[in-house]
């Protein structure tokens, strides 16, 4: 059954109404906004770090993000807010988002300059950068997409093996293999990247 | 590469993950991390994207959450009428195919007795012939009992119209329980 056809468990009712109604699943709003947009203002930015720093793309962190949230309330299979806990949401949220950043990467793009917005560059200046944009930034792009994805989840998201597999639809076993990997790359990367910035401040 | 563990890995990823390190972990502890590389790589990038995390979520522009749930549901409710209609347009397809099919049928049996449907003579004394062709056959059916001509125009034209009707609402059902 494809996706679109029935509510989130996490918004799940019954009410009479009809039969486009019911297929469509719109009943209580109320009870569905606010729970939603309680789930909402807690998981949204942590999502939009995620899809933005595993992209390099805020632009299009912005658009996957939504498109997140919009496949998330229109999945069958999601786990409900009351039952499963907004851990289990939140975790089923960023496999969404993974998957569309998955299918992304997979589909070829050919995007001439002038169709690319001017807040790309806006973003990629180098006029303000933080000490973490300075060293992580240039580490993260010389990463691979996939290991980017994988240390986000486990060093800002703090997710565990398990879950991460669960995101990323890998086996637990490889994950930590995985992991170790590409947390032993990055790390030899930002020591790297941080001994001239600090011989840069001693002179 | 070697995947190597270190006993104090699990102790130091608690404390990054309760944000205790390094005010309060142990001296032994951070002297141990110094020299571990293990560990050393744990405190290093797990440092890097929380601060990382703290900056991008500050970042971060959400639109307002109704929004999306407009786009849901609208989302939603195209797909139910699509799955409504769906049934609908499979009944009129397979009405179309018999339409077709019957028409095809009807032409190769005129062809078979003599009538030649494909020449400019025939379609031109046809339209030329329709009008007072169409008179006679009423004043024939209003008139009183039907020749033999007529009758099997009512009966073919009866049995198309009953087999369209019953075929599309075959198919609908059909395909609807499916």
């Amino acid at each position: 059954m494809p996706w679109e056809f029935t509510l989130p468990n996490a918004l799940l009712h019954t009410s009479p109404g009809g039969a486009l109604e019911a297929a469509a699943g719109a009943c209580d709003p109320a009870m569905e906004n606010e729970a939603f947009a309680a789930f909402y203002s807690r998981s949204s930015r942590p999502l939009w770090a995620y899809l933005a720093r595993s992209s390099s793309d805020p632009a299009l962190a912005d658009d996957l993000m939504q498109e997140s949230y919009v496949r998330f309330l229109c999945a069958a299979g999601a786990p409900s807010l009351a039952a499963d806990g907004e851990a289990a949401a939140r975790l089923y949220l960023f496999r969404i988002a993974s998957n569309l950043l998955r299918d992304y990467w997979r589909r070829p793009r050919a995007a001439s300059i002038e169709e690319i917005p001017e807040e790309f560059f806006a973003a990629h200046g180098h006029a303000a950068q933080t000490d973490t944009q300075i060293l992580l930034e240039p580490a993260l792009r010389q990463m691979k997409p996939r290991e980017r994805q994988l240390l986000w989840l486990a060093h800002a998201e703090g997710y565990s093996h398990r879950e991460i597999a669960q995101v990323m639809g890998l086996s637990a076993a490889s994950i930590r293999l995985l992991l170790f990997r590409a947390r032993r790359k990055i790390a030899a990367l930002l020591r790297a990247s941080a001994a001239p910035e600090m011989l840069g401040r001693k002179s | 590469m070697m995947l190597t563990s270190c006993p104090h890995e699990k102790e130091v990823r608690q404390l990054i993950a309760r944000g205790q390190w390094s005010a309060a972990s142990p001296p032994a502890l951070r002297a141990h991390v110094t020299g571990c590389r293990t560990c050393g790589d744990l405190v290093l990038v797990s440092e890097a994207f929380q601060q990382a995390r703290v900056e991008s979520a500050a970042a971060a522009r959400p639109v307002p959450p109704a929004l999306l749930l407009w786009r849901a549901q609208l989302r939603r409710r195209n797909a139910a009428m699509e799955r409504i209609t769906r049934p609908l347009l499979g009944a009129q397809i397979f009405a179309c195919a018999v339409v077709v099919f019957a028409a095809l049928g009807f032409a190769g049996f005129e062809a078979r007795s003599g009538v030649d449907w494909f020449t400019w003579n025939f379609w031109r004394d046809w339209f030329v012939e329709l009008p007072q062709a169409a008179a006679s056959q009423w004043a024939s059916l209003s008139a009183g009992p039907l020749t033999g001509s007529a009758w099997s125009w009512l009966v073919l034209g009866s049995a198309l119209a009953t087999l369209l009707l019953l075929g599309g609402a075959a198919v609908y059902f059909a395909t609807d329980k499916q």
